[in-house]
């Protein structure tokens, strides 16, 4: 069991009231300087609290356009999640994130709940590795009941969406075996 | 001559628009106009900055009630149009928030901060009506400096924004004379040649933008669901264009070309919890 690294970046200290997309991109450079400079496997916590307004252009410049990099590779390993105090300021997050295809880990009343594009199947495949913390494909189709297929192609969605990390393991005849890590840390 | 209605609106202003730039016609009356909403209010200052642009000599005949000259006044109308007219009272005509002009992407906290001010001193709003309006002003606004003058064809496109207040409802208009939707809707390949009715249509049913980032549009869509969530009125005009809806339904109609994007959001007050604050 590792810790993970995880830094806390504090979208309020641009404002209250946020913003056009020139504040967003401005933004975006501090957000993508803490991240280079986190450890491979490293962790950003974005937290909306003290905000009174996100926008959803800000909310796509500041978050989107970053975790659009992240899903791509761009930062490695490191992974992003929200943390938002009232559910409709990450309304512009959700928006941008679906826009682009995307879904990140958002903590709002001490539960972890998807944002962004997903389906119920994928949220549910999430939640039980949120759940077990370590855990593998096979685990998942017996507890899931799912075909092996089924949460092979899962996890393999989760895992290209930044929200698993998926190491392999071995092979079992034509088929790679991956052990599943909960990117909320040991 | 061309004679102004008794309710100058974003409607009846048509006449007034094709007469003076199409038909150039001397002399616009506009004395027995009784009220003038603000999306027109932003029109006619467009209008008196774009005929002094094509060099069409046109005197307006400005109107004669004091209670309209007071409002235009403190609106800031005739400082705009560089207009020296004298008005019969110094009273600011129950302005809720004069004429801002918007130049830059930089300077949209500083205006819509304003608009909040202004808006939180005479209505309590709710904090949930707080953060959707200032997200539609903050996407409003800066539509002015991402898409009016995207071609740099235009010297300077002239981005208003108001917001007048009246028994029933708050009203939030914005103007520029840039290069319209299609202007800047034009500029994504695929969309070459696009008429002013179908980038309206594109833009607002499609969230379409010029940008092909997945990112970008998609803000005026929204802003029209939240508009129709609230029961309000939504007009844009465009070009040749104008789309108009209400609760009871709306439609997109042919209209004399203007240049830029005129738009009004007119809200239910409602939605601001109860009516203005005692002072």
């Amino acid at each position: 069991m590792t810790t993970m690294h995880v830094e806390e970046f504090r979208i309020a200290q641009f404002g209250t009231r946020l913003g056009t997309r020139l504040e967003g991109e401005r933004a975006r450079a501090e957000l993508e300087s803490l991240i280079e400079s986190l450890p491979e496997e490293g962790q950003v916590r974005l937290l909306l609290d003290g905000l009174e307004v996100l926008s959803t252009s800000f909310a796509d410049e500041l978050v989107g356009k970053t975790y659009q990099r992240v899903v791509d590779g761009g930062f490695g390993d490191r992974t992003m999640v929200l943390d938002a105090p009232a559910l409709e300021l990450a309304e512009g997050v959700d928006v941008k994130l679906a826009q682009r295809k995307l879904a990140m880990l958002c903590l709002h009343d001490g539960r972890w709940r998807l944002i962004g594009f997903h389906t119920p199947a994928l949220a549910e495949t999430l939640a039980l590795i949120l759940e077990k913390r370590h855990t593998t494909a096979r685990e998942l189709a017996d507890e899931l009941g799912l075909q092996m297929s089924a949460s092979v192609n899962r996890v393999a969605r989760l895992a290209d969406l930044r929200l698993v990390r998926r190491r392999k393991i071995g092979m079992k005849g034509p088929q790679d075996i991956y052990a599943l890590d909960s990117i909320l840390g040991g | 001559m061309v004679h102004g209605p008794a309710r100058l609106t974003v409607e009846t202003i048509d006449d007034i628009l094709e007469r003076v730039l199409v038909q150039q016609e001397a002399s616009v009356d506009l004395r027995d106009v009784r009220s003038i909403d603000p999306c027109a209010l932003l029109l006619l200052n467009l209008l008196v900055l774009e005929a002094r642009e094509r060099r069409i000599a046109v005197r307006f005949d400005w109107p004669q009630r004091a209670d309209v000259r007071a409002w235009m006044r403190g609106m800031g109308f005739f400082e705009q149009v560089g207009s020296s007219i004298a008005s019969p009272t110094n009273a600011a005509g129950g302005t809720l928030q004069p004429i801002a002009e918007i130049d830059d992407e930089a300077g949209i906290g500083r205006v819509v901060d304003g608009f909040h001010r202004r808006l939180a001193e005479r209505y309590p709003l709710t904090e949930s009506s707080r953060r959707t309006l200032i997200a539609i002003l903050i996407e409003l606004f800066q539509n002015i400096p991402h898409h009016s003058n995207a071609t740099g064809a235009v010297d300077d496109p002239h981005g208003l924004a108001a917001m007048q207040d009246d028994d029933g409802a708050i009203t939030v208009a914005i103007a520029d004379k840039g290069i319209g939707l299609c202007g800047s809707l034009g500029l994504r390949p695929g969309y070459e040649g696009i008429s002013d009715a179908g980038a309206l249509d594109a833009i607002l049913r499609d969230g379409i933008s010029r940008f092909a980032d997945a990112g970008r549009g998609g803000e005026l869509q929204r802003i029209v669901g939240v508009v129709r969530s609230w029961d309000g009125e939504f007009v844009l005009r465009s070009g040749s264009a104008r789309l108009y809806f209400d609760e009871r339904g709306g439609d997109i109609v042919d209209v004399p070309a203007f240049p830029g994007v005129q738009l009004a959001i007119r809200i239910p007050l409602r939605h601001f919890d109860v009516g203005p604050v005692d002072p």
